[in-house]
């Protein structure tokens, strides 16, 4: 792995669990997860996502369940109460980052064109 | 089929017991998603070659830690290390230096004892050394498994929450006023190493003659009952300087206390040197008869060490102050 690459999956990995959160206000199961991200141009290493997932309910974010009434069984996820309440916070400290981010990159670009 | 079955197995068998079918039913249920609806043994390669090493996978799926000693505890674990192992290493090498020394029978010249615990002392030290680090790695890392929520409060900082008052309560030590580690040890090492010789005096003191076995000693210095007699005063003695070298350790830099202690400590020694040495019978007659060829006599002998021992005491005395006053 070069340099560039592991300073970016270290950039990507905090903003993953956002990512997941704000797709689990209807349940998902793991593919459908895997594809709605990717349809937003996400894509997660899936060796990742599903450990990340369990992580997840460990920590009592999302609720989990099975679903047996279809042909295969498939395992739902969805947001739990305090996982909302979680998800909305987090959404704010992002925003506010990428704000402070976006001010400083372009001060930063405007010094280069200087 | 067979793949999928094998991939699965692969990934839950690093898994623990409990959470193994669980897993291993959403996975296969996962695997299945990502498949057409009529697929070739291509396309099952295909996606496990999405999922990736199973045994990557499995250890994203565990949360033990991967490692035997985290950062937490990390700092704390070599400070013990380095405090505990010189100590450790130091008593054992004096073990056996006691052993020897107790142990010796005459039969064997001083210097093939010297040369067997040299020898004997460095194996010492290197085992004593990897037992201390063993044990103290092995409670780290059930500590690490077990405890991290005490680990993470109450070991890194050693309190709850820093504050920049804490910083108060830290003593300042200068470098000149400081007591080393080794200065420690070495005064232990000292006590030590005298009261072996004064318990092993007939054995270790005395005139040595190059004979059949290398050098032996022939005539010993002291009248060992007279000598031993006074082990009242040398039990004191040896218990003042332990204690001194315990109050240092704990201080770690001179201070008027301390340095008033280790005058007392001194001034006691040398009281009780005076006793011993101003005894009539404490030099044995053979030794004095010796010492009559060379034409010095037993005044002259008792006044030099007392000179001596005299003078290192007030200069020890002395130089405690001096730091104790910066």
């Amino acid at each position: 792995m070069t340099l560039l690459q592991s300073l970016t999956t270290e950039l990507r990995r905090g903003t993953l669990t956002l990512a997941v959160l704000s797709q689990l206000r209807k349940p998902q199961y793991g593919y459908s997860l895997v594809q709605s991200l990717e349809a937003s141009g996400i894509s997660i290493d899936q060796s990742t996502l599903y450990p990340l997932l369990r992580r997840l309910e460990k920590q009592e974010l999302v609720t989990s369940s099975w679903d047996t009434s279809e042909s295969r069984p498939r395992k739902y996820y969805v947001l739990s109460e305090y996982g909302t309440e979680i998800l909305q916070q987090l959404k704010e400290e992002w925003k506010k980052t990428s704000d402070e981010l976006s001010i400083l990159l372009k001060g930063e670009e405007e010094d280069e064109s200087d | 089929m067979n793949l999928i079955e094998l991939y699965i197995q692969e990934v839950t068998r690093r898994l623990p017991e409990k959470s193994r079918k669980d897993i291993g039913l959403e996975l296969q249920s996962t695997i299945e998603d990502m498949l057409p609806e009529d697929f070739t043994e291509e396309d099952v390669k295909e996606v496990l070659k999405k999922l990736g090493n199973p045994a990557v996978l499995a250890s994203g799926y565990r949360d033990r830690p991967q490692y035997l000693i985290g950062p937490e505890i990390y700092d704390i674990y070599i400070s013990l290390l380095k405090m505990v192992l010189p100590i450790a290493i130091t008593i054992s090498v004096m073990a056996l230096v006691a052993e020897k020394v107790m142990g010796y029978s005459g039969n064997e010249s001083v210097m093939q004892v010297i040369l067997s615990v040299i020898g004997k002392g460095i194996w010492n030290a290197i085992s004593t050394g990897m037992q201390v680090f063993f044990w103290i790695t092995l409670v780290f890392a059930i500590l690490e498994r077990t405890g991290t929520g005490i680990a993470q409060y109450s070991m890194t900082t050693w309190q709850k929450e820093w504050k920049p008052e804490d910083l108060k309560d830290i003593p300042y030590v200068p470098k000149k006023k400081a007591i080393t580690r080794w200065e420690v040890s070495g005064s232990v090492i000292w006590t030590a190493i005298w009261g072996s010789l004064y318990y092993y005096a007939s054995n270790l003191v005395g005139v040595y003659r190059s004979g059949d076995n290398g050098l032996e000693l022939t005539t010993p210095v002291f009248n060992e009952h007279v000598l031993h007699s006074y082990w009242p005063l040398v039990v004191i003695a040896i218990l003042l300087e332990l204690l001194l070298a315990i109050s240092k350790f704990r201080i770690g830099k001179w201070t008027m206390r301390l340095a008033f202690f280790n005058l007392s400590t001194q001034f006691i020694a040398f009281v009780i040197l005076i006793i011993i040495f101003t005894n009539n019978q404490i030099f044995a007659t053979a030794f004095m008869d010796l010492l009559s060829i060379v034409s010095a006599g037993q005044k002259e002998l008792i006044g030099a060490v007392i000179i001596i021992f005299g003078i290192s005491a007030a200069i020890d005395v002395f130089s405690g102050f001096r730091k104790a006053r910066i």
